[in-house]
């Protein structure tokens, strides 16, 4: 690694008594203490902040301290020293001061920030976030809950990713190993790799080097960690990875469903965590080269098992919420397409005039109602698709959809139920079907119509009421139904009406329908289609519909 | 749940009594079930409706839909018991003419026994 950390003795970064350099490389980003001065910069491995890049001179430029002011000065650098984007010799610093040297944005520092305890990606996140203060006494890991929380406001998508990430870091950090990497298991309990990271804070996406043994041997073992050190173990250092990959120490962590709280205290923790299974497995490791890692104390180790657990379970939590809130929007997106399906654009002609309503219940339903005005005359179709919800309002948009376009290719009433029918029978839909009814009126007054399981229609012509009782099956539940059509002749001031079940069947408190004998009654007294409506709502009087009315009229002028 | 089930067999042919509302969700896939399983041992149903006070368009699809498959199959089943209301409805939807109807439960069996 191209750079030292210099830690002052009992000087925590940006305590106060000292200033801090926060030093940006791609996505590492490490706190320094100026402790000293001066405090060199440069490509040779002397330096005090060693950034090794060919564009950095050996001795770029120092940072001095004066009268408890602190200055960048250059010492002949080929590329440059930079302040806040400006070349510069001797500068002095200000907070929030940015520096290069040499090479430009990829490596970069800010002097002395006002935030600058830890260089968690939480904190850098939380500090954007206003009006959420964090203690500096704040752990890295109750950080990772604080962003997990604040993630969770802003509906963030992905945020299991970002957590694991988030959490390998830390916990490279605390364990200062090498390599990190977080498994997670799939339904079918097999382990996937989920993250990986490196102590340079780089992706790791192959996890070919490292030992899966050892993390199968964890998730077997009842322990809140196993930590290995294979220099100390005949057994372990004859393993094919271990001796492949030159691993020293490796930590292995599973990741156990918080179910009860464990206990910290007298470092007996491990008794309450025995029931829950793994749901994975936080894995670090370090090679025989680096630092030997079995040091880190075991109440880190405990600490990163219980809040890693719960922390990736909260995130699969928020992941759940956001795909159910996703599907409430898809739902709201199909209750919107079903209200677009009922918005029909009534076609105009001089010899009728046509109207109709819908009364929605409260779930998505089937109903659908539709005009299309052709050569052969105006066709009115009403649906009503059985069962509710979004399988209803697909069936009820194909449904339309099919007819709309036999319609408008004016094609005999007969044949497109009958084509209809074929279609849903043939595709197996289940137990769906649709009753259905579509009428033709020509401008002389002729009109034919086919009704497939529908209520009769009914013919008003002043005060008397006709039901025209020719029926066929519904469409989509016998393959080989036949259907036919019946004709009647309207006078002007005829009115024709159709309604669906939702209509009769509308219930009061009492558990009474509204029945035909009742739409008749009202059919024939009333002038208009309101006239319906209101004898529906009067006779429910607050009882809530169970199903869609819909109402289409069609009154012949002549 | 809403609809409750009882089978027994008379003179060899199992009979279904059914009480309570056919209607679209478990009810309608309870009756499904209960059929589906008797017809893998019998291919001769009575299936008793009086007892039945609502059947909404989902469960008559699930009846048409049960009665399509076993006739398809080769079994048969036989109804009894419609109300008035089951009665309206197969008659608007004119599935009356699909269904096999009985008005009493030994004419169904009889029916059976007669072939």
């Amino acid at each position: 690694m191209g750079f030292q950390t210099i830690t002052g003795p009992k000087s925590e970064p940006g305590s106060g008594v000292f200033p801090a350099l926060i030093f940006v490389q791609g996505n590492d980003q490490h706190t320094i203490n100026l402790d000293h001065s001066p405090f060199t910069v440069g490509r040779k491995v002397d330096k005090d902040l060693v950034i090794a890049d060919p564009r950095v001179s050996r001795d770029h430029a120092v940072i001095v301290s004066e009268n408890g002011k602190f200055s960048v000065m250059d010492q002949g650098s080929k590329h440059g020293t930079f302040v806040n984007g400006e070349r510069v010799q001797n500068r002095i610093l200000e907070r929030n001061d940015r520096l290069e040297f040499g090479v430009r944005d990829i490596a970069y520092v800010i002097f002395n920030p006002q935030h600058v305890s830890g260089s968690n990606t939480a904190r850098e996140f939380l500090s954007q976030i206003s009006g959420i203060h964090i203690s500096t006494e704040t752990t890295d890991l109750e950080k990772l809950t604080l962003f997990l929380e604040a993630a969770r406001k802003l509906n963030t998508v992905g945020v299991l990713d970002e957590i694991l990430v988030t959490l390998l870091d830390a916990t490279l950090k605390l364990t200062r190993a090498e390599r990190g990497y977080i498994f997670l298991k799939n339904e079918d309990g097999a382990l996937r790799l989920a993250a990986g990271r490196n102590a340079k804070g780089e992706p790791l996406l192959d996890d070919k080097t490292m030992s899966r043994s050892i993390v199968d041997e964890a998730l077997k073992s009842n322990s809140e960690f196993v930590v290995t050190d294979t220099s100390r173990s005949l057994d372990l250092a004859g393993r094919q990875s271990i001796v492949a990959f030159d691993l020293r120490t490796v930590i292995c962590i599973p990741l156990r469903k918080p179910q009860v709280q464990s206990t910290r205290s007298e470092g007996t923790g491990t008794a309450q965590m025995l029931a829950a299974e793994a749901m994975g497995a936080l894995y670090v490791d370090s090679r025989f080269a680096s630092r030997d890692i079995t040091s880190v104390s075991n109440d880190i180790l405990r600490a990163i098992a219980t809040e890693a657990a719960s922390l990736i379970e909260n995130a699969r939590l928020v992941q759940a919420e956001e795909a159910a809130r996703r599907y409430q929007q898809e739902l709201a997106i199909a209750a919107s397409i079903q209200q677009g399906l009922m918005a029909v654009t009534i076609p105009e002609v001089p010899f009728a005039r046509l109207s109709g309503r819908n009364l929605s219940c409260k779930e998505i339903g089937g109903d659908f109602f539709d005009a299309v005005n052709t050569e052969d005359g105006l066709a009115i179709v009403l649906a009503d698709v059985s069962g509710k919800g979004v399988s209803a309002a697909l069936l009820a948009s194909t449904l339309q959809g099919m007819i709309y376009s036999q319609l408008t290719a004016r094609m005999p009433l007969v044949d497109i139920v009958s084509a209809v029918n074929r279609f849903f029978t043939q595709k197996h839909i289940g137990e769906k079907y649709a009753t259905v009814i579509i009428a033709r009126v020509c401008p002389d007054g002729k009109l034919e119509y086919v009704n497939c399981g529908h209520v009769p229609p009914l013919l008003v012509s002043g005060h008397s009421v006709v039901r025209p009782s020719l029926g066929n099956v519904p469409v989509g539940l016998l393959k080989d139904a036949i259907y036919e059509s019946d004709h009647c002749h309207l006078k002007p001031g005829d009115r024709f009406v159709m309604v669906t079940d939702g209509v009769t069947e509308a219930e009061n408190a009492n558990g009474d329908f509204f029945e035909d004998s009742r739409l008749e009654s009202v059919a024939a007294a009333s002038r208009s289609m309101e006239d319906i409506f209101t004898a529906i709502s009067d006779f429910c009087s607050g009882t809530p519909l169970s199903d869609d009315c819909t109402v289409v009229e069609l009154l012949y002028t002549g | 749940m809403t609809l409750k089930m009882d089978t027994h067999v008379t003179e060899g042919i199992t009979v279904v009594s059914c009480q309570g509302r056919i209607v679209f969700g478990e009810e309608a896939t309870e009756l499904r079930e209960t059929l589906k399983r008797l017809l893998e041992t019998t291919r001769q149903i009575v299936l008793n409706l009086s007892g039945v006070t609502y059947i909404d368009s989902g469960g008559l699809g699930t009846l048409v839909g049960v009665y399509s498959s076993a006739r398809s199959s080769g079994a048969d089943i036989k109804l009894t018991g419609l109300g008035q209301r089951l009665r309206d409805v197969l008659q608007i939807t004119k599935l009356v003419t699909v269904f096999e109807v009985y008005d009493t439960e030994q004419e169904a069996i009889a029916a059976f026994r007669r072939h």
